[in-house]
């Protein structure tokens, strides 16, 4: 695996320099998105000022849930932006491309596209978790170190679930709204206080919508330590890993080519 | 750049406006074929409807849960089946309103504005109609849907009253929010990226606009804020009055409406001739 990470360093490297090329527009988005998340988090200011708490969840736990959140998200789609689209490349022939080239295909086609709004949700999670760390008033190289596995979690369940939603594409054709509804869903399943759920809904976002992988989870987890919660995150992190790579791969057995000539410079 | 609408050359030779009918028609036309372009994807109606399902489960738990810990049977005034009948038309406005400035900005962007500015319509009243077309039936699906699992979370809905008085107060939101589409996606002849604007007026609606939170739950001064903001009567307005009609509400919600639709539609307006001036397209 670590062969391979000079390409991806290499490929990550010229997504930034192509966003470069338009800086005005990398800027703007960067910080637009991160405006966008400052908005919407004053919801939860507004209703914690009001209600204090909800089944043990308070401000300061929404600091940490919306920092590993948006800081994971963030990295994930930046890193590896073509995970939003994935099912289009399937459809329309596009992967043409990867296969043709000696890399790791799934590898190659996730990282060969990087999202400027992401690394707005990149830098609003680190403030996020910031803002967590002021008012708890704890701060410590392990705490660093958790929320840091933490995010690394919250990134392989994310683009984990996305491959594997994707994946179908191989098998039923179009997929675009099932992605575009697996995308709202596990996005804002994870911006909520996990102790609102009950048994079933809980079981249904550590599985069918792994939410509780990329939000909950790794936010309590960040907040104090928890050796059961280490547990599951690596083992829910390797089971979704496995799953996307296993699933794909199959999948590209049936992958259909575009016979489209396409020029990439 | 003046007005394309069409002209007529009478039998004497002169150009003669067409009469405020025909012009009805011909806009009419273009909503009728952007429903029945709707209608031809039913499946893809069906999706975009389920979200509604998924967010008010959530708003289910959240509002369940927060009550309970209250021990309050209504906050602000309002019980917690009028709180979820007020997110669910509050969902239902915001998720079938079409992303018309995402649409316009990429018309100016790739240069297609071009086939449309040299037609015999208006481009704004052009936009105005497709995404009236493509609202219309998502608001149907969002309502229906949501209805049916509202219901079975916290019984029936509000009386005939309050959804004659909502549904007439969203068609002027509709109004309203399709003119803040318009300034967004026509701003795409000034700057290079529009994205950002559309992001942050979406979380406005969300928030000021009470999508997330009946704006009764908020402290008095914010209340006064947003309640003096355009936002509030896209959502606000028709969901209260859904769950709280009364003549003096709804006179009070067309009336801001109205103010405000004067104000950003102006805006348009004179953004939109200004603009169109500006327009350089290259090729052919």
């Amino acid at each position: 695996m670590f062969r391979h990470l000079p390409f991806v360093l290499a490929l990550w490297k010229t997504n930034l320099l192509s966003a470069m090329e338009y800086r005005v527009s990398f800027l703007t988005q960067m910080v637009g998105m991160m405006l966008n998340n400052a908005i919407y988090f004053v919801f939860w200011v507004i209703f914690f000022a009001r209600f204090e708490e909800i089944n043990g969840w308070d401000l300061v736990d929404m600091f940490f849930l919306f920092g590993v959140v948006a800081t994971g998200f963030g990295a994930g789609t930046y890193l590896f932006g073509n995970a939003v689209r994935l099912s289009s490349l399937i459809a329309e022939g596009q992967m043409d491309y990867y296969l043709s080239l000696p890399r790791p295909v799934l590898l190659h086609a996730l990282a060969s596209r990087s999202n400027a709004s992401s690394a707005g949700d990149f830098i609003y999670g680190l403030f996020s978790f910031g803002a967590a760390v002021f008012y708890t008033g704890t701060f410590g190289g392990m705490m660093v170190l958790r929320f840091a596995l933490g995010c690394l979690a919250a990134i392989a369940v994310l683009i984990s679930f996305l491959v594997l939603v994707q994946s179908l594409t191989f098998w039923i054709g179009n997929t675009d709204l099932l992605r575009r509804n697996a995308f709202n869903a596990i996005v804002t399943f994870s911006l909520y206080p996990i102790t609102l759920f009950d048994g079933t809904a809980k079981l249904l976002l550590f599985t069918l919508i792994p939410a509780a992988f990329i939000g909950a989870l790794p936010a309590e987890f960040v907040r104090r330590f928890d050796l059961m919660q280490l547990v599951q995150i690596c083992a829910g992190s390797a089971v979704f890993l496995f799953l996307a790579v296993f699933v794909f791969y199959r999948g590209l057995r049936r992958y259909e080519s575009g016979s489209a000539i396409q020029v990439r410079t | 750049m003046a007005s394309r609408e069409v002209q007529f050359i009478s039998d004497e030779g002169c150009v003669r406006s067409p009469s405020a009918t025909a012009v009805a028609g011909k806009y009419w036309a273009i909503f009728r074929t952007q429903l029945l372009n709707s209608l031809a994807y039913p499946v893809d109606l069906l999706g975009r409807s389920l979200l509604i399902v998924l967010f008010m489960w959530i708003f289910m738990n959240l509002w369940r849960v927060t009550y309970g810990a209250t021990g309050a049977r209504s906050i602000a005034g309002l019980t917690l089946a009028d709180t979820m009948w007020y997110l669910m038309m509050a969902e239902a406005v915001m998720l079938s309103k079409h992303e018309l400035s995402e649409t316009m900005s990429e018309q100016v962007k790739d240069g297609s504005v071009a086939y449309l500015l040299n037609k015999p319509y208006n481009f704004i009243l052009y936009h105005f109609a497709t995404g009236l077309g493509d609202s219309v039936l998502a608001f149907g699906g969002n309502l229906i849907i949501g209805s049916a699992v509202v219901w079975l979370m916290v019984g029936p809905p509000p009386g005939i009253a309050g959804w004659v008085f909502a549904f007439l107060a969203v068609v002027l939101a509709w109004l309203l929010d399709f003119c803040f589409s318009a300034l967004i996606g026509l701003s795409a002849f000034v700057v290079e990226e529009t994205a950002a604007f559309r992001w942050i007026y979406q979380k406005f609606l969300l928030l000021l606009g009470g999508v997330l939170i009946p704006l009764d739950f908020f402290p008095g001064w914010l209340q006064t804020i947003s309640l003096n903001l355009p936002f509030a009567w896209i959502i606000y307005g028709p969901a209260r009055l859904f769950v709280d009609p009364s003549l003096v509400r709804l006179g009070q919600v067309f009336l801001q409406q109205g103010i405000w639709l004067a104000v950003v539609g102006g805006a348009v307006w004179v953004f939109y001739r200004r603009a169109a001036v500006r327009l350089a397209i290259n090729g052919g």
